[in-house]
């Protein structure tokens, strides 16, 4: 039997027929994530329906030296979930079970599947919600948050995902089963931090105990045309420097308004603003209205063509719709697009902008600007068209170059969509070989062969091509339980 | 275990131009399937997803698929036909796509493809060659079969089938079918003449597009339909020539015969030239809205397809825009409301439907969750896939709320799917259409009890 038929046999042994899928036409999707010019094709995908299937197939693979790459709803931007070809990968959709809901405690425990915005749903008649809010909510997993520690338009004021996550349940890469965090301030080392936002290179995560919160008294929302994207930020910097927390503070640029306004969410942005931005506030219901004043005052002086203020929830749920559908939405003008994930001092907005405009022009490919304004968290989206020759090629170098402009100003390279396979080059932009080594070895405590999502995230240091593997697997469970 | 994967490998560095592995007329379209971005944003929404988690067998998955036959990745075989064949054609995704993909014209253009390279044999070929081929394009043959459906019911042989336990030889969903046919009565088509006037002072003329299933199975809805529409100043006229939308043989891969049946319609209703076509059988309407995608190669038609599907509109829709007064007397009824895939996926109307029957006095409305999902009805899926059209249904039902005593749809196949999944669960909800709530308030006005 080949090496493949058996472990067909093997995953179908353990998790059923319906479970496990390994013809061509079947994979052939599986080749990528949200980032499609990356592909490789995987050995095969499995779907385990609990902790302990994960656990058994995971041990089978270790023992059988076949890499494996956990994958949620393979919304991811980086390529996190894409193989390079011949790795199984365990799909964690159809752990979507929510556990346990704590409101007297303000938590919940769900499985690694469990959709983010499905979770809000479930408690929102309780007057709770979850917090991070990723535009792809309503189809990405919670498993696949913490896996890139994702952020959303409301991470402005609330914290991205690793400040929700109270405890997690984790199969490490030989099959074994551990618990970290579930107390706060644990002594010992935050291992938690280390596994959220650790793409998927450490552990696979069977379970999460989040944070829940409760509903905001009053929200308001104002959405401001500018006819310049420089007014828009000087106005966003000024939002913040007057001392206002908004909920959220997003900002997208011309040809993105053009997108959005094609697709399938319009809301009639006026033809030809440069930009627009949408500020949220929300709280106690007091001081709510003067907030949102204070941020139209600040606007008008930055030379806002228009601003207005959502009249209900029907209107506000629309103008979210319109932006969260953004990146979509670029279908509709162009046949693909590549989204960057910038992070730059706040400060340094317009500046930033305009090097990335003058990329644009140099390279001849348009490029739309959508992003969390609040925290500086820049999507340039690189429109293109994988079938004219060498365009692919060009449009992933304008990625690295809007990249390069970030760093340039003291920025970084993700903000949150994580490294996975696209930015892994990207790394050296901002780390030294040296730093790069230091990360591997602490990878290797948990993923001591490199088997567990192999080789994402890092790229092979310059200097020397192997990281001596000095932790043992026995190790890395003692680490795992100390705290 | 030792790879050693290099980045540069996995670029993707040109898309091939799509020939492929499409070798008939009316390939998927490349226009349509290069605004897929990939996002996933489509996922949550497909009931074969949901319930399965497989990829291959979401949106996203599905297109995917299409354009690796396009760039000859794969051919149209068997593993192909599945995913093809399983989608529900519920259009859920097209209402959760950003990118406006049209993944359900995508889909049938794919299963045309797949029916040319893979012709159905054995039974299933019989059976879908008889029906698609051989009762649907043809109404007398429909209606005839709908009177032998009548005879069956009235001479006693229903009784003593459903009585002796014969329909235990059919397949079990079949049998469950049988058990909640409706008492079949004369088609619209029949008993109507082809022009009925508006009552009270003339507001509007309307063609009505009977549908097949729907004037087979549930004429008393279109008798209801006739009489809300003109109840409401509104002349109704049949056009005796018209067919078979079409809907069924498009889903099926039947093109060819779908494409037929398009030209006829178009030519009868242009003939007739009403302003607007009314429809009150979703699967029905959407497809009629959609003949100009069907026809899109067709030179001669396309621009009449155009004129013709710019004039139809679903019953509820044109009346809610056209005029329509609510009715007075009250109906006290705890009533929910179903989204046909075809209405609120595929046509957009999703509250003309709610709003008519929040108008009725006493009509308490109960908001059902999950609406819009599928009901697993799907044209004839609930034949070919019992399996799923199973689960979604028993999902379907479980969410209905308990208290409610009617569920009001706008198409007679979630009307026949539902009827089943109320009878499987031992519950007691009436299914009915929009319209015969409607028509039951306005009967009420004239001091009939009809409930
Ligand atoms: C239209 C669109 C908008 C987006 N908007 C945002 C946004 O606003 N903010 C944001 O942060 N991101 C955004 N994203 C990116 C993406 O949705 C997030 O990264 C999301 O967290 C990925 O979740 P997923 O379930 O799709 O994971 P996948 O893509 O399947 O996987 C992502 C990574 O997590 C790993 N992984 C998945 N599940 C597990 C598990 N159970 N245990 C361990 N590792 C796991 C995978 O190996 C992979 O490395 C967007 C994506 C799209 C397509
Ligand atoms: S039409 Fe329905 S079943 Fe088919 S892919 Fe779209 S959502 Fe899924
Ligand atoms: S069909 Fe639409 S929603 Fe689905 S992946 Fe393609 S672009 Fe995204």
């Amino acid at each position: 039997m080949t090496e493949k038929a058996e472990m067909v046999e093997e995953m179908i042994r353990q998790l059923g027929d319906d479970a496990v899928l390994h013809r061509k036409e079947d994979l052939l999707t599986y080749e990528c994530d949200g980032l499609t010019v990356y592909r490789g094709m995987p050995l095969a995908v499995v779907f385990p329906s609990s902790t302990e299937e994960v656990s058994g197939v995971v041990k089978w693979l270790h023992e059988h030296e076949i890499p494996f790459i956990p994958r949620g709803a393979g919304t991811g931007l980086s390529g996190g979930a894409t193989p390079f070809g011949g790795e199984v990968i365990i799909s964690l959709v159809r752990m979507k079970r929510l556990l346990d809901v704590d409101y007297d405690n303000r938590e919940a425990v769900v499985q690694p599947g469990y959709i983010n915005l499905t979770l809000t749903n479930s408690i929102t008649h309780k007057g709770f919600y979850y917090a991070p809010d990723p535009s792809s909510q309503a189809c990405c997993t919670i498993g696949g948050n913490v896996a890139e520690n994702a952020g959303g338009a409301h991470c402005l004021k609330y914290g991205v995902t690793t400040n929700h996550v109270l405890g997690l349940e984790v199969v490490l890469h030989n099959g074994e089963i551990v618990e970290i965090g579930g107390v706060p301030d644990a002594p010992g080392y935050d291992l938690m931090g280390l596994v959220t936002g650790s793409e998927g290179t450490l552990g696979i995560v069977t379970s999460i105990t989040v944070r829940i919160l409760k509903n905001p008294e009053a929200e308001e929302t104002a959405m401001a045309y500018f006819d310049s994207v420089e007014d828009a930020s000087y106005a966003v910097s000024g939002i913040i420097a007057a001392g206002i927390v908004p909920a959220a503070i997003e900002m997208m640029d011309e040809i993105a308004i053009q997108g959005v306004e094609r697709a399938t969410n319009p809301v009639g942005h006026p033809e030809g603003s440069k930009a627009v931005l949408i500020m949220e506030v929300d709280g106690i219901a007091t001081g709510i209205e003067e907030q949102i004043e204070e941020m139209v005052s600040v606007c008008e002086r930055h030379n806002v063509v228009d601003i207005k203020v959502a009249k209900n929830d029907r209107e506000r749920g629309r103008w979210w719709a319109n932006r969260k559908t953004a990146f979509g939405a670029m279908g509709a003008i162009s046949p693909a697009y590549l989204v960057q994930d910038g992070v730059i001092p706040r400060s340094r907005l317009s500046e930033v902008l305009a090097h990335i405009a003058d990329i644009s022009a140099e390279s001849g490919l348009r490029i739309a600007n959508v992003f969390h304004a609040g925290d500086g968290n820049l999507h340039p989206l690189i429109l293109f068209d994988a079938r004219n020759e060498g365009e692919t090629d060009l449009a992933l170098d304008v990625g690295s170059r809007t990249l390069e402009a970030c760093t340039a100003v003291g920025g970084s390279i993700t903000g949150e969509h994580g490294v996975g396979i696209e930015k892994k080059e990207d790394m050296r932009l901002v780390f030294s070989d040296e730093e790069i080594e230091r990360q591997i070895t602490v990878r290797s405590v948990f993923n001591p062969h490199n088997l567990l999502n192999l080789d994402k995230q890092f790229p092979k240091p310059a200097r020397c091509g192997e990281v001596k593997q000095a932790v043992g697997s026995g190790e890395a469970h003692q680490v795992a339980e100390q705290r | 275990m030792t790879t050693e994967p290099s980045l540069a490998n996995l670029v993707v560095k040109k898309n091939e131009p799509p020939v492929g592995n499409y070798l008939w007329e009316d390939p998927p379209d490349e226009d349509k399937f290069s605004a897929c971005v990939h996002c996933g944003l489509c996922l949550e929404a497909c009931p074969t997803y949901q319930e399965l988690g497989h990829e291959h067998q979401s949106p996203r998955g599905r297109i995917h698929s299409i354009v690796a036959v396009a760039e000859g990745k794969i051919d149209i075989n068997e593993a192909f036909e599945d995913p093809m064949f399983t989608c529900l054609d519920c259009r859920a995704c097209e209402t959760a796509c950003p990118a406006g993909v049209q993944v359900g014209a995508l889909i049938e253009e794919a299963r045309g493809q797949v029916r040319q390279a893979r012709p159905l044999k054995g039974w299933q070929g019989l059976v879908s060659r008889f029906f698609l081929r051989g009762v649907f394009p043809h109404t007398k043959r429909l209606h005839t079969l709908g009177m032998l459906t009548k005879i069956y019911q009235k001479s006693g042989a229903q009784t003593v089938v459903r009585k002796s336990g014969a329909k235990k030889v059919l397949p079990d969903h079949l049998g469950a079918m049988e058990a909640i046919m409706p008492d079949v009565g004369r088609p619209v088509l029949k008993t109507h003449p082809e022009r009925i006037p508006a009552e009270g002072e003339q507001k509007g003329s309307v063609s009505m597009f009977t549908g097949c299933i729907m004037d087979v199975m549930y004429s008393d809805v279109n008798e209801a339909t006739v009489r809300v529409l003109t109840k409401n100043g509104h002349s109704v006229e049949m056009p005796k020539q018209q067919q078979c939308c079409g809907a069924l043989h498009v889903h099926a891969g039947d093109r060819e015969m779908g494409k037929k049946l398009a030209r006829e319609n178009i030519d009868t209703f242009l003939e007739a030239d009403a302003d607007h076509v009314v429809v009150n059988a979703a699967g029905c309407g959407c497809a009629l809205r959609e003949y100009p995608e069907l026809l899109q190669n067709d030179d001669e038609y396309r621009e009449k397809a155009e004129r013709f599907a710019e004039k139809v509109l679903d019953v509820s829709k044109y009346l809610y825009d056209y005029g329509y007064r609510a009715p007075e007397a009250e109906l006290r009824k705890r009533v929910t409301y179903h989204d046909a895939c075809h209405l609120a996926h595929g046509q957009g109307v999703w509250d003309e439907p709610r709003d008519l029957l929040e108008d009725i006095p006493g009509v308490e409305m109960v908001p059902l969750p999950n609406a819009d999902r599928c009901c697993g009805s799907a044209g004839i899926y609930n034949i070919t896939h019992p399996d799923m059209a199973g689960r979604l249904l028993d999902r379907k039902i479980e969410e209905v709320p308990d208290d409610v005593e009617m569920i009001s749809m706008g198409n007679p196949g979630c009307m026949l799917q539902m009827a089943m999944g109320v009878m499987n669960h031992g519950r007691d909800e009436a299914i009915v259409h929009t319209m015969q709530l409607l028509d039951w308030a306005y009967q009420l006005e004239g001091g009939e009890t009809d409930d």
